[in-house]
């Protein structure tokens, strides 16, 4: 697994990214152009409460039962033929995958849009196999052609503009420049085409797992997810344990609130039902397939009473377009596969201690909690995930800044024990600082002082005995 | 398969550890209201609205005779050469090629295959300017068509040509997604590979700009076929 960065980089990259007012438009008019189209939608669907009702009742009692249905879902799977293989750790999966590319002499790999696959980094094991695996999903192509992660869960070039798009087109194709979405899409199709119609080797995530038949859903809009499960010949389907649902009848009430709450479509383009390889005298479809069942984390969390619901997520990405942080710094700051509010909580989760940083990274303002289509009840579990942090199960290693501020409260904490100490200080205060004050607030202060008034304005001490009547001003 | 054990175990002890389990059978998923409307004719003028929604183009509600000559103008309306269909669901598809065949198309009609000759099907399915298939199902509240593939109706007709027509009865156009799976059930879904198609191919990567024909077909053409000389 990749090294976790310090919450020091965290704080670096996040300050960075705020100060990029670019990524800042960019982040804002995708997000707020999203949400438009979700209140658009759910307007008109008046169903929507209770289908989301429905499927925090079916996932939640899913997860109880998850290992019943587990071994439901490989039978079936098996039945249908399809080779089952669960990966306890990402490197177990990775190592599956590529021995299993080896083995086949596979020598055009696709793949469709995976978090998952992202979550084991398995383009990168494939690459050190000496097996390139081209990414179909047209924003995950067009980060991959820039040698980067993607920043959103359902968008992942949506750091990116038009024109810096056309000018890595035109560096990589040698095409004329353009930054027209209609052209660069048409040069994508053209180029991923022809792939796709030598492609020997798919792999996909997958969206929902059906037990009671053993079916595989993909959920997507362009069509690459389709082309990846039938065009090869060999088909590997990547999922986590959480992605099984008991029965076909479940399934609708996600899929009436997927595409609206991530897309604001009514349903995605596609939804693909794969139940096993090809049948005889088929055309499309592949002739052998592999299901690898990841844990990697995930049956800790359901350990976890509280943390446990994390695994609703249905990956809709919802939650990033709402949150003031992610629309802030984006998803590159937060140095994690999966970003934003859920993110925070999944990634400490799966990649261990060093993410634990994450979830300190939000407001706890609940918007998260009111868009999630599964209802997971995200600063709950962000508040809990802190109050795991500071009960020391998992120490943190804060940046220096941090730690001063805690000793600063600690010896403010044994002042306070003099009140007549604090009393004469802050009169002291009060004179001295009442020539700098700008309608009661200071807008700067020297020495350590300075880390507050960088960010906000303090309010200016005022002598203890006349109690002020000080115009209201709200801090910024 | 040491595996599979473990982490099931793992599962297991995990949930042991949890709050205690609901029981599965009282939390089965509760009936959603559902509005019942048994009229075919609003729910296929439902289905026409949301695939024009969606970028669809609703050709009409026509007559089988009628629908052969549709068929026909729209191969030539989209400027194609080559036509590639397949076995029909009901509807007699023989009629449909002949007519196509007479009117200067080329046809690939796919047919089961041989492992040998896959690629070259495939080949021609792609290089084929319009793909006729016919959905089993249409769903009316998105827009959206329900196909199986079968050996003679391979998945590649509504994906690899740059133009997609559908047909389907219209006592085959249900009011939502649920009333689908439900009527084809369990067996009937993974009995073959099933796809949901609502609109032709899209992205909205770049910029979150809608653009069409990502993957697959840009544009789909759906025809409703409503038998009343019966």
């Amino acid at each position: 697994m990749a090294e976790f960065p310090k919450a020091r980089d965290f704080f670096e990259s996040s300050r960075a990214a705020v100060a990029d007012h670019e990524l800042r438009r960019k982040l804002e008019s995708a997000s707020a152009r999203h949400l438009d189209h979700f209140a658009q939608v759910k307007a008109e669907f008046p169903a929507y409460d209770d289908e989301r009702d429905a499927a925090y009742r079916i996932k939640t009692d899913a997860i109880a039962h998850l290992d019943e249905l587990l071994i439901e879902l490989t039978s079936k799977l098996e039945a249908r033929g399809c080779k089952v293989f669960f990966a306890e750790d990402a490197a177990a999966a990775r190592d599956y995958i590529v021995e299993l590319a080896k083995a086949r002499g596979a020598k055009n790999v696709v793949k469709g849009k995976s978090m998952t696959t992202e979550e084991i980094e398995l383009n990168g094991a494939l690459e050190r196999a000496g097996i390139d695996a081209v990414e179909t999903d047209l924003g995950e192509y067009i980060v991959q052609l820039r040698g980067e992660r993607p920043s959103h869960i359902i968008t992942p070039a949506i750091h990116l503009s038009k024109e810096d798009i056309g000018q890595l087109f035109t560096d990589k194709f040698g095409i004329e420049y353009t930054a027209e979405p209609e052209k660069l899409t048409a040069e994508a199709r053209s180029r991923l085409r022809a792939i796709f119609l030598n492609a020997d080797f798919g792999i996909t995530g997958v969206n929902f797992a059906i037990a009671e038949t053993g079916t595989l859903v993909i959920v997507e809009n362009e069509g690459n997810g389709r082309l990846s499960s039938t065009m090869p010949e060999t088909f590997v389907a990547v999922m986590g344990i959480e992605k099984v649902i008991p029965r076909l009848e479940d399934l609708s009430h996600f899929l009436e609130i997927l595409a609206r709450t991530a897309t604001g479509q009514k349903l995605t383009t596609y939804t693909s039902f794969i139940t096993g390889p090809r049948r005889e005298g088929e055309l499309d479809g592949p002739g052998e397939m592999h299901v690898v069942i990841l844990d990697n984390g995930r049956s800790a969390m359901i350990a976890d009473p509280v943390l446990r619901e994390a695994l609703n997520c249905i990956r809709c990405g919802a939650c990033l377009n709402v949150c003031p942080i992610y629309r802030r710094i984006g998803g590159h700051a937060y140095r994690s596969v999966y970003p934003g509010p859920i993110g925070s909580i999944v990634s400490p989760s799966l990649f261990g201690g060093a993410a634990g940083y994450l979830p300190f990274a939000s407001t706890l303002c609940g918007a998260c909690k009111d868009i999630c289509p599964v209802k997971i009840d995200i600063p709950r579990i962000l508040l809990h995930l802190r109050w795991k942090q500071s009960s020391g199960e998992r120490p943190l290693g804060w940046p220096r800044a941090i730690e001063r501020a805690r000793r600063g409260a600690r010896r403010f904490a044994k002042m306070a024990r003099h009140p007549r100490t604090v009393r004469a200080l802050g009169e002291l205060a009060a004179m001295v600082l009442k020539p700098f004050a700008h309608n009661g607030y200071l807008r700067r202060m020297p020495g350590p002082f300075a880390n507050w008034t960088k960010y906000r304005d303090f309010p200016r001490p005022r002598p203890h005995k006349r109690p002020a009547p000080g115009p209201e001003r709200p801090p910024g | 398969m040491a595996e599979i054990h473990k982490i099931i175990a793992s599962v297991k002890d995990a949930l042991g550890a949890g709050a205690r389990r609901n029981s599965r059978a009282a939390a089965a998923s509760a009936a959603v209201p559902v509005a019942q409307s048994a009229h075919r004719a609003a729910l296929a003028s439902t289905f026409a609205r949301e695939l024009e929604e969606v970028g669809g183009k609703f050709l009409g509600i026509l007559t089988p005779a009628e629908v052969t000559g549709r068929i026909v103008t729209l191969a030539g309306e989209i400027g194609a050469t080559t036509v590639a269909f397949g076995q029909g669901v009901v509807s007699d598809m023989d009629a449909i090629g002949e007519a196509l065949e007479r009117a200067d198309f080329r046809i690939v009609r796919t047919i089961p295959v041989a492992d040998t000759e896959r690629a070259a099907m495939r080949e021609r399915v792609a290089n084929a300017d319009l793909g006729i298939a016919e959905a089993d199902f249409a769903i009316a509240s998105t827009g959206t068509l329900a196909v199986v593939s079968t050996e003679d109706r391979p998945s590649s007709l509504t994906l690899l040509p740059p133009a997609s027509l559908a047909i389907v009865q219209i006592d085959r156009v249900m009011a939502n997604l649920a009333e689908v799976l439900a009527e084809m059930g369990p067996g009937g879904v993974a009995a073959n590979r099933l796809t949901l198609i609502t609109g032709p191919s899209r992205t909205a990567d770049i910029e979150k700009r809608i653009v069409l024909g990502v993957h697959g077909p840009k544009s789909i053409h759906v025809i409703v076929v409503w038998p009343r000389d019966d």
